[in-house]
């Protein structure tokens, strides 16, 4: 064991090498019949192709659509149970501007088994079928002595009934679903929930990896109950509320602690969900409009007192093409996201942001009691053969600058203001290196390119690279330390496997 | 909130029990269900509730042969078509299919009125395409598909109607006839061997197209 240890510490000098190797193992590891892998795949008996699009993942097509809407109940019961596992390697552009790289690029340059998720997943009955995730985070935590602890969680869960009513002139599924997360009912792949198919890693050296994607403010891990209509294959129609995934629903946020989970104000978040689609020879469209209305307590661990809500209200529009003819897979997303946050009472009244001007002697001004924030992604792509395919999307964040947001800034010294990390005047002030915001916005703009390979259909080996043009409202030094937005892009090698 | 439990509990096994839901199920390895059932709730998902499938990977069933489909889904089931379309799709789908949910779903499916299918090929190609339809292609030994297929491409039992059927899928099928082993028993593994792309382009399009 100790000679193939070496031997493996020795490939893994190159992480192209040991990621094409991880891949080859798994191919030659993997069974040679063509379907009938992951969990709803033996259901069906069908291969996944036939509900993911080009054989990526979570992407559907038509008939995948169709299938989660029914319920995941098409089919026949089988072992409902699967495993995914995520091999990820990442290289930030530049790590110089940093007074401690080790702990603000972690993991830089070294391949690594980045997360694994468990899932109970298929059909219970004619009417109920279950999506389940638990997902292990290899990197989850260090130790005082910076040593990495793995922890498992609660991931997207969705808990349907669905009934799907046919007739000479009718079309009509009409279901319901328990989740744990805003969208993830959600068919349509420019759902927030579902736009970004390869999750991340914990590590600092992953956290520029591909950018920003719309999403709600509230966040998942809650707790969800939203009812959904698909009447003749064009309008969809979905409502539901959220509460904090607590007492009976604290399952569905298993695995994490009370303070890390988003604590809601009672069962009345609403959360809305309506789409038009069409589909025409190889052709199908989508578009759509959703939005939430969360209050969200500051502390989780006290939801006590009213006025520590925040008011957080979402309104997006979406959509989705697809072009699917063998050998061919076409898909063009976009999504976009506003979000307006009220911030609570309690934190509008402590709210005085530390920071200075360059003068070190005037405040910065008063910070704002609520921000906006637009958040676009686009992204298409391209499959050939459902084993070759490539990607490319562009995402851009713009919003409200506000004094709130900055975790950098000039301090008080004498003289003149300083921005530092160690507060060497002890003014009390101190500024963030590599994810610090000078300026209070929020503007960040980039794009990822993608190339993957599918080299049986239920492995994945992907190169992205990500630029950024902006971050954190501007393209240099937006640290306040010299750091510049492209010195943040990010080079990832990943191997995604399934079973 | 111990009740709160109770209650997600007790809505739950509610929602569990009456399980069977024969007349609406998508259970592929029930017995029971009648194949009208599941030509409804599980096939009518990819080849339409009518059988008009609007996608071009996906063949149109209204108003086909209950013979052919019977057949076809025969095959499926024992995996004797092994052309990757009918494997990846069809396979795991059929599996535990019944005798008699297969000529359920044949029959469904035959009785649906089939669609004019929109085309967009030129005049020049529909016309080849209907010289070899109707007349085969002497010189290259093809003989005229309206021998087999009938007259109007309506397909008579065991050979399947043509007409109105997307262009892509029939030469997808001709070029499995003519290259592999994928479906075998048919004439038309050695009848498609003379034809060439154009000629297969040609014909496809004007069966698509097909007139009333």
């Amino acid at each position: 064991m100790v000679v193939l240890a070496k031997h493996v510490e020795h490939i893994a000098v190159r992480a192209t090498g040991i990621i094409s190797g991880l891949a080859t193992v798994l191919v030659m590891l993997a069974p040679s019949q063509a379907f009938a892998l992951p969990a709803f795949a033996r259901q069906t008996g069908q291969n996944c192709v036939a509900c993911h699009a080009g054989g990526q993942f979570p992407e559907l097509t038509p008939y995948g659509r169709m299938f989660k809407m029914t319920g995941y109940t098409i089919g026949e019961r089988s072992v409902p149970l699967s495993v995914m596992g995520v091999l990820s390697y990442a290289k930030v552009n530049d790590t110089s501007k940093s007074d401690d790289p080790a702990a603000d690029f972690q993991k830089n340059g070294a391949p690594m088994f980045a997360t694994g998720s468990v899932f109970l997943a298929g059909k219970v009955t004619d009417n109920i079928g279950v999506f389940i995730q638990n997902t292990y985070d290899n990197y989850a935590s260090q130790s005082a002595e910076g040593r990495f602890k793995g922890h498992s969680s609660a991931d997207n869960m969705d808990i349907r009934y669905a009934d799907h009513f046919i007739g000479n002139d009718r079309d009509l599924v009409l279901g319901l679903s328990v989740n744990n997360n805003p969208s993830v009912p959600d068919p349509w792949s420019s759902a927030a929930a579902w736009m970004q198919y390869v999750p991340g890693a914990s590590p600092t050296s992953h956290q520029f990896a591909d950018g920003p994607y719309p999403g709600y403010g509230a966040g998942s891990n809650l707790a969800g109950v939203n009812v959904y209509g698909y009447w003749n294959k064009t309008i969809y129609a979905e409502v539901g509320t959220y509460r904090t995934a607590n007492q009976a629903f604290s399952f569905m946020s298993a695995g994490i602690p009370n303070g890390g989970t988003t604590h809601l104000d009672g069962n009345n978040n609403p959360y809305w969900r309506f789409a038009y689609s069409r589909e025409w020879g190889p052709h199908n469209l989508m578009i759509g409009t959703s939005g939430m209305n969360a209050h969200v307590y500051d502390d989780p661990t006290d939801t006590s007192d009213p006025n520590s809500l925040s008011h957080i209200k979402n309104v997006g529009i979406d959509a989705q093409y697809q072009y699917l003819l063998d050998p061919h897979t076409v898909t063009a997303q976009i999504a976009y996201m506003k979000q307006k946050q009220n911030y609570s009472v309690n934190s509008v009244a402590v709210a005085a942001s530390p920071y200075f001007l360059a003068d070190g002697v005037t405040p910065v001004a008063t910070p704002n009691d609520s921000d906006t924030t637009n958040t676009l992604r686009a992204k298409l792509s391209y499959i050939y053969q459902a084993k070759y395919g490539g990607s490319l999307a562009f995402f851009n964040v713009t919003g409200t600058t506000n004094t709130r947001n900055q975790s950098s800034g000039y301090d008080n010294s004498p003289g003149s203001g300083l921005i530092t990390t160690n507060d060497p005047n002890a003014t009390g002030i101190t500024s963030t290196r590599v994810g610090g915001n000078l300026s209070g916005s929020p503007a960040t703009r980039g794009w990822t390119y993608e190339a993957f390979w599918i080299p049986v259909q239920y492995v994945r080996v992907g190169a992205q690279y990500t630029t950024y043009s902006k971050f954190n409202g501007a393209a240099d030094n937006y640290d306040g330390f010299g750091r510049n937005a492209k010195d943040n892009n990010t080079l990832r090698l990943y191997v995604w496997a399934a079973y | 909130m111990e009740y709160k439990q109770i209650i997600l509990v007790a809505g739950l096994v509610a929602l569990g029990t009456g399980c069977a839901n024969v007349e609406r199920s998508r259970d592929l390895a029930n017995p029971s269900v009648p194949g009208k059932v599941l030509a409804e709730q599980v096939c009518s998902n990819c080849h339409g509730i009518d059988g008009n499938s609007k996608s071009p990977n996906i063949p149109r069933l209204a108003g086909q042969q209950p013979g052919y489909l019977t057949n076809q889904l025969n095959n499926f089931r024992a995996k004797q078509r092994t052309d990757p379309d009918g494997s990846i799709n069809m396979w795991g789908i059929s599996r535990h299919l019944t005798d008699a949910q297969i000529t359920g779903i044949a029959d469904y499916f035959s009785k649906q009125k089939p669609q004019s299918n929109a085309s967009t090929a030129d005049p020049g190609l529909l016309a080849a395409g209907k010289e070899i339809f109707e007349k085969g292609v002497p010189e290259q030994n093809v003989i005229a598909c309206s021998a087999c297929h009938g007259p109007k491409a309506q397909g008579i039992d065991a050979f399947p109607r043509l007409a109105n059927q997307h262009a892509n899928y029939i030469v997808k099928q001709l070029t499995v006839f003519r290259d592999t082993q994928g479906r075998p028993g048919t004439p038309m593994e050695a009848i498609s061997h003379p034809l060439t792309g154009a000629n297969e382009e040609a014909v496809a399009a004007y069966l698509q197209a097909f007139p009333d």
